[in-house]
This record gives C-alpha cells, structure tokens and sequence, in this order.
C-alpha cells in the first residue's frame, strides 16, 4: 500500500490541542495515519519545512446548490460575464462570481483549501435538485440542512397539540428522505405566514390562519433536533431579518430554545439597534454578551464584504419587502409546494451607504467581542453578504487590526462614528481562524473524521506558505489534499475529484408514514414514495458521491 | 382506478412525457409495450407504449450502415474534432442526459439549444431584466381561489392540469375546489376542462390571441387605475374588464397562468412582462402569483442542469473556451441557417417525434429507435428512455421538484448520457 509523507510542516490543528508544532502526517487510502508501518514504502514525500498545516476548511453555511441558487444564475448573466472559468486538460469551463456555477464553485473552493461546503436551506421538495447541483460541484463534501417551520404539514401537527414524540419522528423522517445533515427554520412560520399575506411576524405574533407563533417553532424543532440527538443545532435564520431594532428578537429567539442548543445564522443581519439619527445602530454588544453568556448558542456572522452580489434566501416575506432595494433592481419570489418559499434579490453594498457600511462593522464587531472561537463562524452567507470567495480578505480584516482600521477610515464616516471597531484591539490568532475555519464546523456538524489531522481523521490537508499578509496566504494554498489525493498545488487545480455528501439518519417510527402518506396523497403534487430520496438514488444525484452517515445520539 | 402494484404493475410512476411530471402512474410491463394502467393520459398512454418497447434489433448506423456503439462513438467523435463550430439540439432529456450532454458540448466546442427553446429563451430574458413572482403545484391546488389562464388551456400542454390541481376533492385550507373560478384570456382554447364539477362554466374573453399585448397592457392599466380609452376594448365590454380587475384585486391567492410556446414569437416577452407586472402590482395588496407551465420535452431538465453547471441558460457558445451566453446569436437553427454551424449533434431520449433538420452539415442523431427521420443522419445511436428503460431525474415545470424515473424493464441500449460521455472521451483521444 502506498503512503504519503508531508515532512517538516507546522501542524495547527486546534480538534487536537496541536498549536503550531512540527509533525510529519502519513496518510494511506485517504486517511491520516500515526506512522507508515515496517514493510511499508512511501510512494511520496512532500518537504513542507516551515508551512503551516491545517486540514481542509469546512463552510458551514453557503448557499451552493437548489433551487433559488440556480434562480440566482438564471437572473444574472452580467454576473457571469466578467468572471469566467477556462476550460482546461483537466477541467470544465464554467463562470459567475456571485451566483457560479456548480463546476466554478467548486474548483474555486478548492483553490482556497476547502474541502466541504453546507447548503443551509434545502428545501426539502427540492432536495432532489439540490443533491444534484451540489454533485455536480466538483472537490467538496457536501450536505444539506433542511428548511422545516413554514411547511404545512408541521404547522398542521403543532395546531392539533401532536405530542413531541410524533414531532421528532416527522422530523427525524425529513432528515432520512431528504437525506440531510440537519434542519433549519428560516423565519420561523413566516414563509406560510405570508401565503395568506402577512407581511411581518415578531417572536410571539401568530400566524393569521395557523395561530402558531414563530417561538413555538422554534421549541418544537430545537427539542425534536435534540432529543433525536442530531449534532448539528437547530439551524436558526430568525424573524425580522434586516429590520432595524430586530436584535430584541433575536435575543428571544435566543431564549426560545429554552437552554437546548441553537445555533443563529447570519446574525450580523438580525444584530440591529435603532439609535442615532438615523434610528440604525449597532447591536453587537448585546448579541456579543448573549453569545458569550449562553453557552448553548452558536452563530457564524454572515458578513457583508463592499461589491455586487445576489441575496438569495428561504425568507419570500423579508425578501418580497427588500425587492425593491436590488440593485440591479429585479427579483424573483416564489411561494413552494405547501412546503416553504424563495426570494432571490441581487443586492451591491456600497462603503459610502451609511446602512452599508454600519452592517459592515457590525459583523466585525461580533466576530471581535465574541470570546469562543468554537461558537462563532467565519461566513458571509455566500453570496447573500459576499460571495465566498472573499474569505480570504475576511481573515485579513480579523487578523491584522492595522489593516481592518485602514478599511474603516475609508467607509461612511457617519457608520465610522456610530462604530466601536475602531476600539477593538482583537486580532485572530492562526489558530482560531483554524478552530473558526475548520475544527468548530466539523464538530458542531458531527463530522467525526474532519477538521482535524489526528490519525484516522479523513486526509482533508491544506499546506500553506506563511505570509505575513493573511489574504495572500489564505487565497492560494501551496497544497491542497483531499481524501489523501492532491488535488490542488500552487492555487490550481491538478486533479478533479468528487467529493462526498454527509448526512445523519436518526432512528424514528417508521409509523409516522401512516400521517405522512395521506396527506401527501390528499394535498400534494407528489407521492411519498417518490418524496423520499434513498441511499442508491442520492448517489445517481450526487453523480457517484460517496454517502456517509454520522451518528446520532438518541437523547429524548 | 387503482394504483396497486401488482407483480406485474409498477405503481406511482413518474411520466416524463410532459412538464407536468405526473407521478401516479400505474404502469403494466408485461406486454411488449409499457401499458399505462392507471392514471396518466393519452399523451402518457401513447408515449409509454411507443418508446417503452424494447427493441434488440436496434443498432448503431453509420451512413445508413450497421456499425457497433464503439464505432459509431468513434465516428462522431471524428466529425465533432473536424468542426469549427458543432451545435447540439434536440436535447429533450432528463438530468442524466443533460449531464452528458454538457460534457460533450464544452468539449467540442459547442452550443446547445432545445427544440423549445426558441420560446423558452424569451421568457427567460424577462427573468433576467425583471424577475418575477412565482408558484408551485401544491400551492395552486390548495390555495388558488382565482386562475387566470393566459394565452393557453393548460391541457393542451399538460393535460392532467385541472384535474391535478384544480378540481380536486378538497384543499387544505378553508378553500372549496369547486369555488374557485376560471378565466381564460383568448380566443380559440379548449375551455371545457375549466367547467368547474358543480357546473359553473369558466369565463372567457374571447379576442384574436396575436392581440395578448393589448389586453395583459388594458389590464394593467385598469390595475394601476388608470384611464382607458373605449367601451369595448377587443370587442368585450369594458365593464368585464373591470369586473376581473376588481375580482383580482379581491382574490386571496389568484394564480395566473402561461405557457411561453403558446404565445406569438415576437410577443413572448412582452406578454410575460406584462403578466409580471400584473401580478407585482396585486402583490402590493394581496397575493397573486405566476405559474407559468413548462418542462415538456425535459426542456427545463435541460436548461436546469446547463444554467447550475455554468451559470449561464443554453445558448451559450463553448468554442472559445470560456463559456459566451448570447440567445440572439447562438440560436441553433440560426446558427446553421447561416452557415456558421458545421455539424450538428441531435440528442433526443424523450421526444422521438420532432425531426432533426435537414441541414446539409455532418449530422449525428442519438434518440430512440422509433426516432422520426427526414434523411438518414451520418451517426445514428440508438438510446434507451429514461423513466421506461433506465432510472433518471426530470425537472416538473414550477423549477421545483424534480421526480425520479424509474426503471421499468431492461434494455440492452446505452442512456443517452453515456453516449455522450463515450464521445467526449473519445473526442479527448482523437485529439490528443
């Protein structure tokens, strides 16, 4: 058996504790192995004295694939135009940088050493598609989270009082038919609130027909993604996005969990005040010390970064009401199957807008004022604050305090005036951005086998050369290794791979079927039999992606 | 009828014989011909029994000559590595096809346009200069309380619509199927799907359909509350029109729907922008959305699969290397009118009916063996039929869900995509 050697590199793997130390790695058959036993050769030897080692970097929240994102193409070929991708011995041509394609996405993430991406918002009648874009994003593991919350058939079940029990198995159904890593709520209950044309929910408002509120949602998902013992958190995109003064909510969404976990997506869009003149101010402070207090809560930022980009989201209320702010102005919403909805609306953040660039420092602020790298993620909602390609410019404004107050003098001075940045002296170590990048996400997702670089861990490895200028190091790897192929040297492709789909497979009542399949017959377009995605099938999706199932730690 | 699945009865089929995608098919596969047994419609019953046979026989021809898959693959590499500019139509597939397909074209250098397309571009430039506001199946069938239908009957492109989605037994919500009310705009449709079970004829405004601009623009303006000039605009009293206006206006959850190829050409994307500014302007006070229906012939398989792969819709030229999106210049039929084609590429696995055109350019056609022929091509590759022969993946016309076919009985005949995918890699050997 072949083994391969990466000799000398300094090793940051946070999973384990391992801050900068030189190691040798040995991989064999794509795994990170202790050492390469007696009789065994290595086939190959990678001298990266003096580079930094980190395993592969995981996105856990990026709009890759489904139907919105391919709305999200369709809208914008000027998007695309300026941004090509060339045909190559070894890979596809393709384009776009806000909304690329599958085969662009892919490659790209690559060249900036990740090796997995997490498509937040699958909705589940088009888990299918999804599956089938993110198949066709070459070099990445990939998942998906689930939407539930605005889907009828929940709503139905919490009006008739279902016990949790029958909650978890419908739940637990979702994640097994869609074949999923997790479940989301995007505006709790409002994507059916605004079916019957209720154009806003807060916390505690009802649905005009259903009667439920959005924080009853959120209880009966948070438990049932608990009890079934589903790692990932509950994903929560909470009510009043973008609407200043909204941090209110999100603290009670916060609390809505009850002391379970949950985890606040894109929360820079949802940590809003109403103070000043303009009755919009930073509310980072707040979430910062909720976050730091509550050590059930997880977010990742969601940062807008200055530029053209698209906002494509679950949330059709928030983004029907935000149509008219696009810039190019069009935007495509939709209503979905009972199920859940879309709202696609590019959007160009400006530095010189006082809103723009206050959203700006806001997201920094919390990525600075909260205390635990492994509660708090490196995102921009890709492309809705940036597209991801942006990351490594993201790591430099957190690591390098100098650079981050240069930018900050050059936004709108009244946003600057309203902002406590400038008074944060915090800049990221190479280990938390290494915790933020890869260790947290693989953990919180359940990824057993990557985020880190111990023996038996997936041999998802990126080789860096250090550069004191962090968006130089950070956008073009020296090496990239995924499953212990090369697949990427000196930021460029040299071998195209498929990459993986993860998912979890709670254990439920197969009797929750005898709910499920009436109603599917009696209301739906679809039957359940051909809802349901199997392990055979989802692998023709993924065009011969390998599945594999994390465990489940049944708690109720 | 029953959808029971017996040993020889294959329940809860999904059909990928139009954009409908219905998936309650009960399909017996004892015979020689895959007889649907429950459910469906003539379309369904006269497709399945026609590209569901199994045709050992069929092979491989090369200028008319028996030739094997290998050779055949070897040929049409050697015609698509000798043009300058290949163009690839026909493309009525599912995913799998698509995927291949898209291989192949970036390949050679190619364009790819559906046999639809020709309509289905302009709908989509209206997507890119305005957006729009859209629904699905479900939703219709358990909220829509006011359909709109648009230039078309919806069954003559999708027949199972009304019974699907609009007379059904019951809705979710406090909605009575048999309450809702129908519209048709335009004269010449089949409007007697949309006599409600109780009885209720639908309302139509009968006008030439060449003069949908004029009533969607009337519309609009009576929305907007504007003045409109005559008592009788397209000959039906302007009081009808206001009558619709107010009823849309007073609609919970009205739906409005179109089908591009039913429009005039040179009309399609003014009447869709029109519709979306419609249904925009209801939104302000109420909900109303679009539906507007396609996926027939799997063009929205096709075009799904070619806008998520390189960002831009078909009709993007590859020749270059980079991928160059221009619907006016890359039209196929256009592009060979001209002379700017030198070969053409037809792949067809669902729509054995549409002929590739004669067009005096090295031709290789990959579609069923009941595939209508003008000339014989210089490649013929005979394909099984996805959803008949092989399992596959077919976009339903709301770019919602997508259904999986099934395999119902073996063929000996490759899948379209893997013909492809045989001649890019042969095309990778004959270049190299």
């Amino acid at each position: 058996m072949s083994v391969i050697k990466l000799t000398g590199g300094r090793v940051i793997d946070p999973a384990n504790g391992v801050n900068d130390q030189v190691r040798d790695i040995y991989v064999r058959d794509g795994r990170i192995v202790a050492a390469p036993d007696v009789h065994e050769k290595v086939s190959a030897e990678y001298n990266i004295a003096g580079r930094i080692v980190m395993s592969g970097a995981i996105d856990m929240h990026s709009h890759i694939g489904g139907g919105k994102v391919n709305i999200a193409r369709e809208m914008l070929p000027e998007d695309h135009r300026g941004d090509p991708v060339e045909r190559t011995e070894l890979t596809r041509s393709s384009c776009g940088h806000a909304a690329p394609g599958t085969l662009a996405a892919g490659y790209r993430y690559a060249e900036m050493g990740y090796t997995a991406a997490f498509e937040p918002a699958l909705l589940p009648m088009n888990a299918r598609q999804a599956h089938m874009e993110m198949g066709d994003t070459p070099m990445l593991d990939t998942g998906g989270y689930a939407m539930l919350g605005s889907d009828d058939l929940l709503l139905r079940m919490l009006v008739a009082n279902e016990d949790q029990q029958t909650i978890n198995d419908y739940v637990a159904w979702t994640l097994n038919a869609t074949q999923t890593v997790g479940i989301k709520v995007v505006n709790p209950g409002a994507i059916s609130a605004f079916k019957f044309n209720q154009r806003k929910l807060d916390l505690d408002e009802q649905n005009a027909y259903y009667g439920v509120t959005p924080r009853r949602i959120i209880q009966a998902l948070s438990r049932a993604v608990h009890e079934l013992g589903v790692p990932k958190p509950l994903h929560v995109h909470a009510s009043n996005l973008g609407v200043p003064g909204n941090v209110d909510t999100t603290l009670g969404t916060m609390d809505a969990a009850e002391g379970l976990p949950i985890h606040l997506t894109h929360i820079q869009f949802h940590s809003y005040g109403t103070e000043g003149e303009r009755r919009f101010s930073s509310a980072a402070s707040r979430i910062a010390e909720a976050i730091n207090r509550q050590k059930n809560v997880t977010a990742d930022v969601g940062q807008i970064l200055f530029g053209q980009t698209v906002t494509a989201s679950g949330d059709n209320m928030v983004q029907y009401r935000n149509a008219d702010h696009g810039s190019p102005k069009k935007s495509v919403i939709m209503d979905i199957e009972c199920d859940a909805g879309c709202g696609v609306v590019p959007f160009r953040y400006k530095d010189q807008n006082f809103v723009n660039a206050l959203q700006w420092a806001i997201g920094l602020e919390i990525f600075l004022m909260v205390d635990d790298p492994w509660r708090i993620f490196l995102t921009t909602d890709h492309p809705n604050g940036a597209p991801f390609t942006t990351y490594p410019h993201l790591i430099k404004l957190l690591t390098d305090r100098s650079f981050r107050n240069a930018m900050l003098d050059t936004i709108n001075p009244d946003a600057r005036a309203m902002s406590a940045l400038g008074s944060l002296d915090r800049e990221y170590s190479l280990y938390e951005i290494a915790i933020m990048t890869r260790a947290a996400p693989a953990k919180l997702i359940g990824l057993a086998d990557r985020g880190h670089l111990a023996p038996g861990a997936a041999a998802d490895i990126v080789v860096y050369r250090e550069d004191a200028d962090r968006e130089r190091m950070f956008e073009k790897p020296e090496l990239v290794f995924k499953d212990g192929e090369l697949v990427v040297r000196d930021g460029r492709i040299v071998k195209v791979v498929r990459g993986n789909t993860h998912v979890v497979k709670p254990e439920f009542d197969i009797g929750i079927e005898k709910k499920i399949r009436p109603y599917f017959e009696r209301f739906h377009s679809v039957r359940m039999s051909n809802f349901k995605i199997g392990d055979d099938e989802l692998c023709e999706c993924g065009g011969g992606s390998k599945l594999i199932a994390h465990a489940c730690r049944k708690r109720g | 009828m029953t959808n029971e699945a017996t040993p020889t009865v294959v329940a809860e089929v999904a059909c990928p014989l139009c954009g409908h995608a219905c998936d309650d098919l009960g399909v017996d596969t004892a015979g020689a011909a895959l007889a649907v047994v429950a459910n469906g419609c003539e379309r369904a019953r006269q497709g399945f029994a026609r590209l569901g046979v199994i045709s050992p026989a069929a092979t491989p021809r090369i200028d008319g000559r028996q030739a094997s898959l290998d050779e055949a693959c070897a040929e049409a590499a050697r015609i698509l590595a000798a043009s300058a500019q290949p163009v690839f139509g026909g493309m009525a597939l599912d995913v799998g096809g698509a995927r291949g397909a898209m291989e192949l074209a970036d390949a050679a250098g190619g364009v790819i346009d559906h046999m639809n397309n020709e309509f289905g571009w302009r709908a989509s430039r209206v997507v890119q200069d305005g957006g729009g506001i859209n629904t699905t199946l479900a939703e219709v069938k358990n909220r829509a309380d006011l359909i709109v239908l648009v230039g078309t009957d919806a069954v003559s492109a999708q027949p199972r619509f009304f019974e699907r989605c609009v007379w059904v037994q019951e809705t979710m919500f406090d909605l009575q199927p048999a309450s809702r009310r129908i519209v048709y705009l335009g004269a010449g449709l089949d409007t007697a799907p949309g006599h409600s079970p109780d009885g209720r004829a639908p309302d139509v405004f009968e006008f030439d359909l060449n003069r949908m601009p004029e009533a969607l623009s009337l519309l609009n303006a009576l929305l907007a509350r504007q003045p409109v000039a005559g008592e009788a605009p397209l000959g039906i009293a302007l009081a009808r029109w206001q009558e619709l206006a107010e009823a849309l206006r007073a609609a919970k959850y009205s739906v409005i729907v179109w089908a591009a190829p039913a429009f005039e050409l040179s009309q399609v994307d003014l009447n869709v922008s029109a519709i979306v500014g419609i249904v925009r302007k209801l939104n302000t006070t109420t909900r109303c959305n679009s539906l507007p229906l396609a996926g027939n012939d799997g063009d929205l398989s096709m075009g799904a699969v070619h806008i998520w792969q390189t960002g831009f819709p078909m009709r993007t030229s590859y020749a270059s290397g980079t991928p160059q999106f221009d619907p006016v210049h890359n039209g196929i039929d256009r592009l060979l009118a001209t002379g700017e084609a030198d070969a053409l590429v037809w792949i067809s696995s669902l729509n054995d009916r549409v002929a590739p055109p004669a067009c005096g350019v090295p031709t290789v056609v990959i579609a069923p063996p009941s595939q209508q022929l003008d000339a014989e091509p210089r490649v013929f590759i005979p394909v099984a039929t996805p959803g008949m022969h092989h399992s596959g993946h077919f976009v339903r016309t709301d770019k919602v869900v997508t259904l999986p076919l099934r395999a119902l009985r073996a063929s000996s005949l490759p899948a379209a995509g893997q013909v492809a995918a045989m001649i890019a890699a042969r095309l990778g050997e004959v270049k190299a």
